[in-house]
């Protein structure tokens, strides 16, 4: 913990690489594998809301829930278990450093705003990247136009490139207050049950043959337990007539195996390197319904109700199973799981996997930079939403631990 | 303990493209307390009265009367002295002879005083700078008395001195001492009082009949007495690449304060705003930013008191650009009006300075706008007072004609309430 502060006065963006959600224990399998990336900065996250806070917050930001003796989340898991009371005074009774202004660098007053620029302390929630592992990142951003970030995600990989990963995005539903609640519970839930769906070791050294009817089950559970925490993080707002509610995108990565499931408009794309690149989910949307039939994507993406969404997830949601597609990607190329906020401004696939392409070429391979620019680009379109970019390698002829001999 | 706050009425949102970001700021003071008794603080009164010769009879008898319950109202304790002022000016009270340069008071010494002060002869001129001078040396030479007030009399014009000396004279007063200026009769020119007052920080205005001179003299050092905060500062900071356009009080009394800015660092300038009882003043603050894009919030200025330096009330001035009409094409009720209040006083003092001139046609014109402001913000006090100069026709349109005859005493009246200002109905 000593170093924490440090890396707090370094960057802006303390990286919640090994934020785990609190509501499922995690077997030390799954955890290992999760929180492999050096993490030294340790995140506090809220029991009531999901909200993640300063490690030194003794009351959550959001919802006002005291976080004092809660266990704060850390790759060293030595500092973790003792004490965590203790761990908490000692921080906050040193004086907490400076918080740098992400627009200018200058220093924010202890009224939240820069003393240089006068920009308002970014909220964590405003922009925050996560890189379970070198193959696997993800950027999550405000947008310009929007108040608050309504989206979030939730990344889970293993340090073996290739090997397992699962990447779950979720974009709360703008008209419904509260809908940011539900987002991030419901991102972290659905990434938390995907993960302990992970089976390691198969007894008989045979591939798994079930593995795609395994995983669809799963990806039906996902939906469930999104939904449940959604219920649980929105309390009496799931009582109003317009409760909060998001969308749903999940890809699994297990091995050559990719499993998509989808409720809403926020979408899993398939960048191929080489060949043709493709949509793996389908929007339960107005406009893909008029596409649907006949339509032209043109007409039906810029018609004044394209952003109906026809499903979701929330206390009123008339259908929350998730449409699931299981496919075996050829090649190489990238897992990509977005919101709206990118795929508006570049919806078809070969439109996509032409900027990924740009700018993997100007920014290299680096999962967490390649989202970053892609987020970076969709602002300067105009940034009129909440932007989520989430990004996998894949590569179909890399050899896995987990193949058939 | 004495209780800060500073709030902030504004319209925020901004259209596209907007820079420009006004806001009123209300700081409030309770529980101040009497001056002199913080710790190690003790306070410091001076009474300067005009002994001209043109002081006879019924003038003097008055003010004799007022600074001796001024005298009376002087706290035990309070280090203080009388001048009597002419072409020059002599101490009456400390005697000339004493030691000491101000005493402190107490039973012996406030009986004493009232003596010297009854001994006074008309006689001489009038330079008022010279009393400045006088009080300036007597607080400088009495460190102990760290908050420090006068109130001046006068009767008639600064005759025997230069411009050049009396405004010499109220810079090196600047900063030393706060001062309320009191003119009676009518000889007496409203614009020398007022640059002693605004230099001062303290209030003009006139004593129409002799006899209300005591009470008006009671009512200022009772106030001053119940200063218990001894000097504060108004702080106003702004984000790189701003442009603080002006600050203003804008209650109880207009007062521009930006030439009276000092930078503390480059994008914070302080401004003084003397001692302060339980009481609340209002301050317009406007603040040019560059324009960003639709979405974008950010701070236009922190407005602060400060009190030895330490920030003791805070408020923040926001902008947030908006391409939502309802919320960007309204003004805020108390900009508004203080806006109106400013224009007000501009108004009155462009207009008098145009009759005075003999411009009738100026005249008639600013008063009528005057009088429209005045009728729209609900000031009353200054519509009875423009009504003693012009008769008014059509007070919403702003139809006026100037009286014939107007006594001095009428006009000189309205000069000095110009800058004061109603309060905004909330």
């Amino acid at each position: 913990m000593s170093d924490a502060p440090d890396e707090i006065a370094e960057t802006s963006l303390p990286t919640p690489e090994s934020v785990q959600p609190e509501s499922t224990p995690q077997p030390p399998a799954e955890a290992e594998a999760a929180a492999e990336a050096p993490a030294p900065a340790a995140l506090v996250v809220c029991p009531a809301c999901a909200t993640v806070n300063d490690p030194d917050a003794k009351y959550c930001e959001e919802c006002g829930t005291q976080l004092g003796e809660l266990v704060e989340v850390s790759a060293d898991r030595d500092t973790a278990d003792d004490a965590p009371a203790e761990a908490d005074e000692a921080t906050s009774s040193t004086a907490a450093p400076r918080r740098a202004c992400v627009y200018c660098g200058g220093s924010i007053a202890d009224d939240g705003y820069c003393e240089l620029c006068g920009k308002p302390a970014q909220s964590e929630r405003d922009h925050w990247q996560e890189a379970p592992a070198a193959w696997v990142g993800g950027v999550c951003d405000r947008g310009i136009r929007h108040e608050i970030n309504e989206d979030a995600m939730a990344l889970a990989a293993d340090p073996q490139v290739g090997e397992f990963a699962v990447l779950v995005v979720c974009d709360g539903v703008s008209s419904t207050p509260g809908s940011d609640k539900a987002s991030l519970a419901a991102a972290r839930a659905a990434t938390a049950i995907l993960e302990a769906g992970r089976v390691t070791d198969l007894a008989d050294g045979h591939g798994d043959e079930y593995a795609q009817a395994r995983w669809s089950g799963r990806m039906l559970e996902a939906g469930e337990r999104a939904s449940a925490a959604i219920y649980e993080a929105i309390g009496e707002l799931a009582a109003r007539t317009n409760p909060p509610s998001c969308t749903f995108a999940a890809a699994v990565i297990d091995g050559p195996l990719v499993v998509v499931g989808g409720v809403g408009d926020s979408r899993v794309y398939w960048i191929a390197d080489e060949g043709k690149s493709r949509q793996l989910t389908t929007d339960d949307s107005w406009s893909q319904e008029m596409m649907a039939h006949g339509m032209s994507r043109q007409q039906a993406e810029n018609a004044p109700q394209a952003h109906s969404i026809t499903r979701w997830l929330g206390a009123d949601s008339p259908d929350e199973v998730p449409h699931v597609v299981p496919t075996y990607p050829t090649g190489a190329g990238w897992i990509l799981v977005c919101s709206d906020g990118l795929w508006n401004y570049c919806s078809d696939a070969d439109d996509l996997s032409q900027l990924v392409h740009r700018v993997v070429g100007s920014v290299g391979t680096n999962p967490v930079q390649v989202a970053s620019a892609l987020v970076d680009w969709a602002n300067e379109q105009g940034g009129q939403d909440n932007i989520t970019a989430a990004l996998a390698r894949f590569d179909s002829v890399v050899p896995t631990s987990a193949r058939p001999a | 303990m004495a209780e800060f706050t500073a709030s902030v009425f504004q319209n925020e949102f901004l259209s596209d493209g907007a820079t420009d970001v006004h806001a009123i700021v209300t700081v409030t003071v309770a529980g101040a307390g009497q001056a002199g008794q913080g710790q190690g603080m003790a306070a410091g009164e001076i009474i300067i009265v005009d002994t001209s010769g043109s002081m006879t009879g019924e003038n003097l008898g008055a003010a004799k009367h007022a600074a001796s319950v001024a005298v009376d109202q002087i706290l035990d304790g309070t280090w203080f002295a009388v001048i009597s002022g002419t072409d020059t000016a002599a101490r009456a009270f400390p005697y000339p002879n004493a030691r000491l340069p101000m005493v402190q008071m107490e039973p012996g010494a406030r009986a004493a005083a009232k003596q010297a002060i009854a001994a006074f002869q008309p006689s001489g001129g009038t330079a008022m700078g010279t009393w400045l001078t006088l009080a300036r040396e007597l607080f400088q030479a009495t460190p102990q008395a760290t908050q420090r007030h006068a109130i001046l009399l006068t009767d008639g014009k600064n005759e025997h001195e230069s411009a050049q000396a009396l405004s010499q004279a109220i810079y090196n007063a600047t900063g030393v001492f706060q001062c309320d200026a009191r003119g009676v009769g009518s000889r007496w020119q409203v614009d020398e009082l007022r640059q002693i007052a605004t230099a001062l920080l303290g209030t003009v205005d006139l004593i129409a009949k002799p006899a209300d001179m005591a009470a008006d003299f009671e009512s200022i050092i009772k106030q001053s007495m119940g200063r218990g905060v001894a000097s504060a500062d108004l702080r106003v900071w702004a984000p790189q690449g701003s442009e603080v356009l002006f600050v203003r009080q804008v209650a109880p009394t207009v007062e521009d304060l930006t030439t009276r800015k000092t930078m503390v660092n480059p994008l914070t300038g302080s401004y003084p705003t003397g001692s302060w009882g339980d009481e609340s003043r209002d301050y317009h603050v406007a603040v040019r930013v560059a324009s960003k894009p639709v979405g974008s919030e950010q701070l236009a200025a922190r407005v602060q008191l400060t009190v030895r330096d330490e920030v003791v009330a805070s408020g923040l001035v926001k902008a947030r650009w908006s391409n939502d009409d309802a919320l960007t094409a309204r003004i805020d009720p108390a900009v508004a009006h203080y806006t109106g209040q400013t224009e007000l006083a501009s108004a009155i003092q462009d207009g008098l300075a145009a009759k005075a001139a003999g411009d009738a046609a100026t005249a008639t014109v600013k008063l009528g706008r005057a009088v429209q402001l005045a009728a729209e913000t609900g000031n009353d006090e200054a519509t009875a007072k423009l009504r003693k100069v012009v008769e008014i026709d059509d007070a919403n349109e702003g139809t006026v004609r100037l009286r014939r005859d107007v006594a001095k005493l009428d006009e000189m009246a309205l000069d000095t309430a110009s800058t004061k200002t109603t309060r905004v109905r909330k």
